[in-house]
């Protein structure tokens, strides 16, 4: 365990170190944090804009706000940790380099997981945070249902990494899938919006088949003390389930590995 | 005769290239969903709100109006500021420059027959999704054909001023993400949103001396029924004026960017 932080550690230095040498694509990080911040705001804006709507499927302004905020939040979550991991596993298994990892004397899904960062999109992280501060404070948030918004968005963050990883361990078979978790961000882009704002069949298909609803709605119903109990265990089993049945894919995709010339 | 020659050659050539690619078309279809999501959300506010209408428009109207606009979206796709922001790093624009022909056409012809490839799937997905949603397209002929000049103009004009933008790469890094902000005026501008009427007056106001609610909104209105012939004739005009501006443009960013570059190595 304290060998896996330590590299951890070791991972984040270096990835820190071979960014902060291109700090002038700062700036246009920025701009693209801004350009998303500016579509979320967008649709909840003009929809609130309209003279007679005070409330979208059940969610005032500030409270639809608050799911805008984990929305923002897991995008940078995304852009920060998981998309530069990602994103290159199915690069490594078209031109072999994926042997490499897979020879090392630790796990190759923390391995691939945790060796890179994108430091520049760092912004998105504090936009979301700043969004759901700005948010809550409009609100009666208590300080429990701050700690179960924040617990509920740990399964939320697991879940969108196994989504990630199974997507991307496909290009194990499939090879050419470096667009593949574009499939997740379609589906993704409906939780700027809390799921009750959507029509009942969609609904459920956000909730049930790609579990959309736990990533930004539940967090956001703990914070308003709105959360039923049902859905509040609901999260964590979802992610935890996720996260076995993707370890085995994995587990399963390395396997059936036989490197770029073979 | 020799210039038809080249491009009947450049034409096939970049089909049989995108034809290569196109289980990667699709996902790229299924991934651009704002419209859509913006379209669930806005049937589910009609159908709860008094009436059941928002401004005129019920549930099917707005997924009339949000399939019209996310079916013109996909024929304005333009993807060439990114590769031109990978040329012009990695150095490989070098190689193109010394053909007797602006690289630009190469990058036009992939864009062209990059629609038919992606023509079957959106039928299909737009078939599918009308079912599920009720939308109603119009039914006067000469809309569909009004609507596809509009979006044949549309994205040439789109495919200009992100040609631009995407030469900025002689001189910045971050041209995709001013490619990422001027996506996000397309959009907001365009109509993906909403229906431009739904917008405070001055952005409306704004909004007509841009050319977005022409190459966007207005074929989609076409579309649903929502526009007459002479609003199509206006769009039409205004846009070749846009045209013209951004073809200019396009040149003089162009030339400048030439004499800056030193390709890499060089």
């Amino acid at each position: 365990m304290s060998r896996y932080l330590r590299l951890l550690r070791i991972f984040t230095g270096a990835t820190l170190s071979a960014q902060l040498e291109y700090r002038a694509n700062f700036v246009g990080a920025l701009l693209a944090s801004l350009g998303e911040v500016g579509v979320a705001l967008l649709g909840l804006g003009i929809v609130f804009g309209q003279p007679g709507i005070s409330s979208v499927g059940g969610w005032s302004f500030r409270e639809a706000l608050l799911v805008t905020g984990f929305f923002m939040l897991t995008e940078g979550v995304i852009s920060v940790f998981i998309q530069p991991n990602m994103s290159k596993i199915a690069d490594a298994i078209r031109t072999g380099s994926m042997d490499f990892t897979l020879l090392k004397p630790i796990d190759a899904q923390f391995g691939v997981s945790t060796r890179h960062l994108n430091v520049l999109r760092a912004p998105d992280l504090l936009i979301g945070l700043g969004l759901i501060a700005y948010a809550a404070s409009g609100l009666s948030v208590t300080p429990g249902g701050v700690l179960g918004a924040a617990l509920l968005y740990v399964s939320a963050v697991v879940i969108v990494y196994c989504i990630w990883l199974a997507l991307s361990t496909t290009a194990f078979w499939f090879v050419k899938t470096q667009n593949v978790a574009e499939l997740f961000n379609g589906v993704f882009g409906a939780a700027r919006f809390p799921v009750s704002a959507f029509p009942l069949p969609v609904r459920a298909f956000l909730t049930f088949v790609v579990p959309v609803a736990f990533i930004t709605t539940v967090p956001a119903q703990a914070m308003t003390g709105e959360l039923a109990w049902g859905a509040a265990l609901a999260s964590p089993v979802v992610a935890a389930a996720l996260f076995v049945v993707t370890r085995l894919f994995w587990l399963r995709a390395v396997g059936s590995y036989t490197s770029a010339s073979s | 005769m020799s210039r038809l020659n080249t491009a009947r050659v450049l034409f096939a050539t970049r089909f049989a290239e995108m034809a290569e690619y196109r289980a990667e078309v699709v996902i790229w279809m299924l991934s651009g969903t704002l419209s859509l999501v913006m379209m669930l959300v806005w049937m589910a506010q009609a159908q709860a709100a008094p009436g059941g209408q928002i401004r005129g428009y019920d549930a099917a109207g707005f997924a009339t109006y949000f399939l019209s606009t996310w079916l013109v979206s996909q024929l304005l796709v333009v993807w060439v500021a990114w590769e031109l922001d990978f040329e012009i790093r990695q150095g490989t624009l070098s190689a193109k420059l010394l053909r007797p022909l602006d690289p630009m056409w190469t990058h036009y012809a992939s864009h062209v027959a990059e629609r038919l490839v992606r023509l079957v799937p959106m039928l299909v997905l737009v078939t599918a999704f009308a079912l599920l949603s009720g939308a109603r397209f119009t039914t006067e002929w000469w809309a569909y054909p009004a609507a596809l000049g509009l979006a044949a103009l549309g994205f040439t004009a789109r495919f200009l001023y992100e040609y631009a933008i995407g030469l900025l790469a002689f001189w910045t890094e971050s041209s995709t993400s001013f490619q990422e902000l001027a996506w996000l005026v397309y959009a907001a501008l365009g109509g993906m949103f909403a229906p431009l009427d739904f917008y405070p007056a001055w952005v409306q106001a704004v909004a007509v001396w841009t050319p977005f609610p022409y190459m966007l909104g207005l074929p989609a209105q076409l579309l649903a029924g929502k526009a007459g012939p002479e609003d199509a004739l206006r769009g039409a005009l205004v846009m070749l004026g846009w045209l013209v501006v951004f073809w200019f443009l396009r040149l003089a960013v162009w030339r400048a960017g030439l004499k800056k570059y030193g390709a890499v190595g060089a």
